[in-house]
């Protein structure tokens, strides 16, 4: 919204420099976006010149050797040189003469420029601190006399506050609402225009001009005022309004149009001015669109409309988008003699859905769907009449029609300033409160001695609907007190609260902490990711799943089903810039598709990069599928989740991503969590432009399954006498995972120490796999996995004999079922 | 006899010290010393030196014995020496660098997120969290927020198909559409459903506007957000709060202040800014950081909180924004990029 200082000097006295007027405005709670000032700041040795002779720069295409007339008393004819395009012979231009200082420190001297003379420099707008461009010289008036200092020859200017109104105030979008505003800061009064037309026309009844007005939506128009004014002559708006206008940027049309723009910015209320010949029927009609009814707006845009949206119209068609945009042919024109003048309030919330499903706005559908003050509409219909009786001439015509009613005006809060001492927990004085409230023009009208203390009864003006609840008044009052002023204060020490930091903040804060203990970088992607990314990771039916209905732009359209996704671009983006990178880490939320619905995840995701060609001065063994299983091991754990127990299935087949054969997945989200990793599909890698080997794991867990902490581990007593081992290495097919041999072998130790089978009181403590073999002395097919098996007793030293006789059994137990053999 | 000694020693003297693995030593410890060593058999043969004698013999023997031991002794340390020696292998050059990869690195988003945390938990508050797709009741409608809020938009907010089906979310109408959150503050809500006041909360996390990308602007970014509900609870109470976590943050010399703005769920509402001229590149006099107010009696109410009884404050900020500020970062972008260049400068 722009307000200018010269339009709003008419209302409020304003003596402040712009500063303090600008934090005056900042403290009332609108931000200042910008200040323009179309003033001349005071510049000596800026005179009024003439151009006399243009020539072409010898040594230089683009620049003019001018001859310019600066008056007698600064030297007369003067050599310039110029770069504008329109330093033409006869035009009176802005001249800084040597020694001038513009804004922006730029001091003026006489130079050479490409090998020719310069006395001073013809100025554009920008280099007078004007703003604007600097597409030419500012050209003055042919009247401006020559030699005159620059100050004198372009007096007065205005200052344009560019400021942001909140979606609360749109009492405040005019000038009239920020004079009201300012005045309460300023402690000034507000002088409002005197308006003369009270509502007795002058003209007899014209039927042939306006026979009447119809309103078949009352809910989204409850009052519609149409008045009808006869001879008017369309012409341009007079200098002042036109200045106005433009001062705010508003372009002038012609006094009909421009007084419309002018009350809805000085008053608030947005109106339409109609050719009364146009008006077919001689009947307006406020109406509800029929669905599929077309209207060429004054864009030039043709509109298809529905019934659920308004239309000011005559007897055969739509004239206006109710309340938005004008159609393109029943405005006023050059030949317009007669009109009718329109001033309604419409439901903010019809005129909203409109704007937004035609897709199409305007300064009137801005104040409207924000709220006018409902009982402006009939002051601000005399306002433009007094202002078009001005500016176009004419006579008003008998009746003024006003269609629904002006519903009376009663709010009043009741509140007591021990309250609102209460709510900003400090002491401002009644006085004090009651001198901010008044300022608002909020007037106390009765005071009452309650037990709480004195009570006030507060009378809410219609254009502040903002204001409802004492709580509303506790902000006026502080806003008027200044916001600035809360008084410091220390923070006061709390009573303890029960309950922990979120279990997804203490998953995120441990595996963080390990995986930058292991030398890997944190790094931070977006959730939004491509539909043709995510075909690598999940099937098209749950990638289907993750679309958005409305994405910004194509490649951030789906939710991201796994970390990895971001990573790779982090890992490719450092490869591309030289720096060399290995291990990085992502923890975020991930989303899973399971059987038609979405599950949002905790998730953690990292790669491990090896590229053979990284040159190191001692090398280090590569990462591998165990070195990601450990990593991957220490993350589940952080969730709860032991990956030791869990079923771990090599990659086979569509399994996203992974390259099989070298990966592996653990968990399936119908349990609550799932786990994968292994080396990145070497395919996928390179399509992504990622260089050499990525090994990688990700984890995503339901929040729900992440427990909160959990009752302290109890100690379990452990045996003091020594362990006796024993080593078996035993022969199976090659295909047959070590798991379920060491599983198989287990089982087997467990029965053979166990109390019946052969007397044994001890047990199997331990069953690992030191050794894998394959090759030369073992059939084909076939591999070796070597065990220690580790047997001990809580009460004493085993005996070799019994843990002989133990081991027997082992080898004779295992095997049994023909599927291993013990290795001699 | 004498003699023989002397010989013996002088042999073992020039013998011992050039021994170069302990099986010489042990071989040839075993010729002088071994059951039937010389010098073994020397000693055995006192039995045969005349009576007068043995006491003088006896001693030469004892101080030949001491020479020998002290031979031998000097061999085993100087081979046990030369054994360490070859296990250890050349000496180090300290000044290599070593061949691995690191430090890790937290991300600045984190080290600023966990820092705020920190801080906050001093002030009692516990660290909470929700989820980032929500309904359009916990985003808006809760918080006061009109059905037809322009913030509402899908101009503005990112919605999800009438279709979708998000297994950890409820929906209250089946009109109700699912959405990226715009904001932190529907944890608020969450957590004022689940429990009973006072409530002392902070929530950090992912937030998502349907907005350009550009230098200050991005597609998902991050807030944190503190709520307090107790009773008697004043602006003045939220302006303390603001400014410990200022201090603590950016240090003593940092100012706070309020001014006056509109939230929906709030009321009275500020924007706050802060001043920190001694912060790297920062140039303007007040940077605005973020919003706050007092919980919106429409709110209690809606959560079932009685107004009369119970109130409390709210703030919010952009992470990114702050750690900008921390930092002197001048492009949101860089936080996405994740060029290690940028990362390893914050740990």
């Amino acid at each position: 919204m722009k307000i200018s200082l010269n339009w709003l000097k008419q209302y409020v006295r304003v003596y402040s420099s712009i500063e303090e007027l600008q934090r005056a405005v900042t403290f009332l709670g609108f931000e200042v976006e910008g200040v323009e000032s179309t003033a001349l700041p005071p510049l000596t040795n800026v005179v009024v010149g003439e151009i006399q002779t243009r020539a072409k720069h010898p040594n230089a295409d683009k620049l003019s050797v001018c001859t310019v007339d600066v008056g007698a008393a600064h030297g007369g004819v003067r050599t310039i040189v110029c770069g504008a395009p329109n330093c033409d012979p006869g035009n009176r231009v802005v001249v800084a003469l040597p020694g001038a200082v513009l804004p922006g420190d730029f001091k003026i001297k006489q130079s050479k420029i490409r090998g020719q003379q310069s006395d001073g420099m013809m100025c554009a707008t920008d280099e007078l601190g004007l703003g604007g461009d600097h597409a030419g010289l500012l050209i003055l008036d042919p009247a401006a006399v020559i030699g005159l200092p620059i100050n004198e020859a372009l007096p007065g200017g205005d200052t344009i506050l560019d400021i942001e109104v909140t979606p609360n105030r749109p009492d405040v979008l005019n000038h009239i609402g920020f004079a009201r505003e300012l005045a309460a800061w300023l402690k000034y009064d507000v002088r409002f225009p005197e308006i003369k037309f009270r509502g007795k026309p002058d003209g007899a009844p014209r039927p042939d001009l306006l026979a009447g007005i119809r309103v078949d939506a009352a809910e989204d128009c409850p009052l519609y005022v149409g008045i009808a004014v006869t001879g008017v002559k369309v012409g341009p708006s007079p200098a002042w309004m036109q200045e106005r206008l433009k001062a705010v940027g508003l372009r002038p049309i012609n006094n009909l149009v421009d007084v419309g723009n002018y009350v809805m910015l000085e008053l608030g209320q947005p109106l339409h001015v109609f050719d009364a010949k146009k008006i077919r029927g001689r009947q307006i009609i406020v109406r509800r669109a029929a669905d599929n009814e077309k209207l060429v707006t004054l864009d030039g845009k043709e509109r298809t409309l529905n019934g659920r949206m308004l239309v000011i119209a005559d007897a055969e068609r739509p004239l206006v988008v109710a309340g938005i945009m004008g159609g393109a042919d029943a405005g006023v024109d050059d030949t317009t003699t007669d009109i009718v003048l329109e001033s309604a309030y419409f439901r903010p919330s019809s005129i909203r859905w409109t704007s937004r499903r035609l897709g199409l706005s305007s300064d009137s559908a801005y104040r409207f769907e924000r709220g006018v003050d409902p009982h402006g509409t009939v002051e601000a219909a005399y306002r433009a009449l007094d202002l078009i009786l001005e500016t176009a001439g004419g006579t008003v015509v008998s009746p003024v029609f006003k269609v629904g009613r002006d519903r009376p005006w009663s709010r009043e809060i009741k509140v007591t300033p021990n309250y609102i001492r209460a709510k900003i927990g400090f002491d401002i004085t009644d006085d004090e409160m009651r001198d901010a409230l008044i300022g608002l023009n909020l007037r106390i009208t009765a005071e009452h001695d309650t037990p709480k203390g004195i009570e006030w009864t507060v009378r809410i003006p219609s254009y502040r609907s903002d204001l409802d609840r004492p709580i509303d008044l506790v902000e006026e009052v502080l806003r008027i007190y200044g916001t600035d002023r809360v008084p410091p204060a220390t923070c006061a020490g709390p009573a303890l609260i029960d309950g922990d930091d979120d279990p997804i903040v203490l998953f995120n804060r441990k595996v963080t902490d390990h995986l930058v203990g292991q030398d890997f970088h944190e790094v931070v992607n977006y959730t939004l990711r491509a539909r043709s990314e995510l075909a690598t990771w999940v099937s098209d039916a749950s990638a289907e799943e993750l679309g958005l209905s409305n994405p910004f732009v194509d490649d951030q359209s789906h939710l991201r089903p796994t970390l990895v996704l971001g990573i790779l671009d982090s890992l490719k983006l450092n490869q591309s810039r030289g720096v060399a990178v290995s291990r990085l880490f992502e923890t975020g939320r991930v989303f899973m598709e399971l059987s038609g619905t979405v599950q949002e995840c905790v998730g953690v995701g990292f790669v491990l990069c090896h590229n053979p060609q990284d040159r190191v001065w001692l090398a280090r063994p590569a990462p591998d599928f165990y070195t990601v299983k450990h990593q991957m091991g220490i993350l589940a754990a952080a969730a709860g989740i032991d990956l030791g127990r869990a079923e771990l299935v090599p990659v086979r087949g569509a399994f996203w991503g992974w390259q099989e054969g070298h990966s592996a997945a653990a968990g399936e989200m119908k349990d609550g969590w799932t786990a994968r990793f292994g080396l990145l599909n070497l395919a996928m890698v390179r399509a992504a432009g990622v260089e050499g080997q990525v090994w990688a794991g990700m984890f995503a867990i339901l929040p729900g399954k992440l427990a909160a902490a959990g009752a302290h581990p109890r100690y379990q007593n452990f045996s003091l006498f020594p362990a006796a081992l024993r080593d078996i290495a035993l022969v199976a097919a090659a295909a047959r995972p070590a798991g379920e041999v060491r599983a198989q072998l287990l089982t087997v130790a467990r029965a053979a120490t166990s109390a019946t089978a052969t007397g044994a009181t001890f047990s199997v403590e331990a069953v690992e796999l030191f050794d894998l073999y394959t090759g030369a002395g073992l059939p084909e097919g076939k591999k070796s996995l070597a065990f220690s098996l580790s047997f001990r007793s809580a009460e004493r030293t085993l005996t070799d004999d019994e843990v002989n006789a133990a081991f027997v059994k082992i080898q004779q137990d295992i095997a049994a079922d023909g599927t291993l053999s013990v290795r001699a | 006899m004498q003699e023989t000694l002397n010989t013996l020693l002088a042999r073992a003297t020039a013998e011992l010290p050039v021994l170069k693995s302990r099986a010489d030593f042990e071989a040839a410890k075993a010729r002088y010393v071994g059951p039937n060593g010389e010098f073994t058999v020397l000693m055995k043969q006192m039995g045969t030196v005349p009576k007068e004698q043995r006491p003088a013999m006896g001693k030469l023997i004892n101080e030949t014995k001491g020479r020998l031991q002290v031979q031998l002794d000097a061999a085993l340390a100087r081979i046990g020496d030369a054994e360490i020696a070859a296990q250890l292998g050349p000496a180090i050059d300290p000044t290599l660098p070593p061949p691995d990869t690191g430090p890790g690195t937290y991300h600045p988003l984190t080290l600023v997120r966990e820092e705020m945390c920190r801080i906050l938990r001093k002030a009692g508050f516990t660290v909470v969290e929700g989820p980032e797709v929500e309904t359009e009741y916990y985003c808006f409608d809760a918080l006061n927020t009109p059905a037809d809020h322009p913030a509402r938009d899908a101009q503005d907010t990112f919605y999800f198909p009438e279709k979708a089906r998000f297994a950890n979310l409820t929906k209250k109408t089946p009109e109700e559409k699912y959405l990226l959150r715009t904001h932190t503050s529907s944890v608020q809500i969450r957590t004022m459903l689940k429990g009973n006041p006072p409530i002392r909360i902070v929530s950090p996390g992912r937030v998502y506007r349907r907005d350009t990308s550009d230098a200050t602007h991005s597609a998902n970014f991050h807030q944190i957000e503190c709520l307090y509900v107790d009773k008697n609870v004043t602006v003045r109470d939220l302006k303390a709060l603001l400014d410990y976590i200022f201090a603590s943050l950016l240090g003593q010399d940092t100012v706070t202040r309020f001014r006056p703005h509109y939230f929906g769920y709030t009321e009275p509402s500020f924007e706050v800014d802060l001043s920190a001229q001694h912060l790297p590149k920062v140039n303007k006099d007040w940077i605005e950081i973020g919003g706050c107010g007092m919980v919106d009696p429409a709110v209690f109410e809606g959560v079932g909180y009685d107004p009369e009884v119970w109130s409390g404050y709210a703030f919010g900020m952009g992470l990114e924004r702050l750690a900008m500020l921390m930092y002197g970062i001048d492009d949101i972008r860089y936080f996405y990029q994740n060029d290690l260049r940028f990362l390893k400068q914050f740990a």
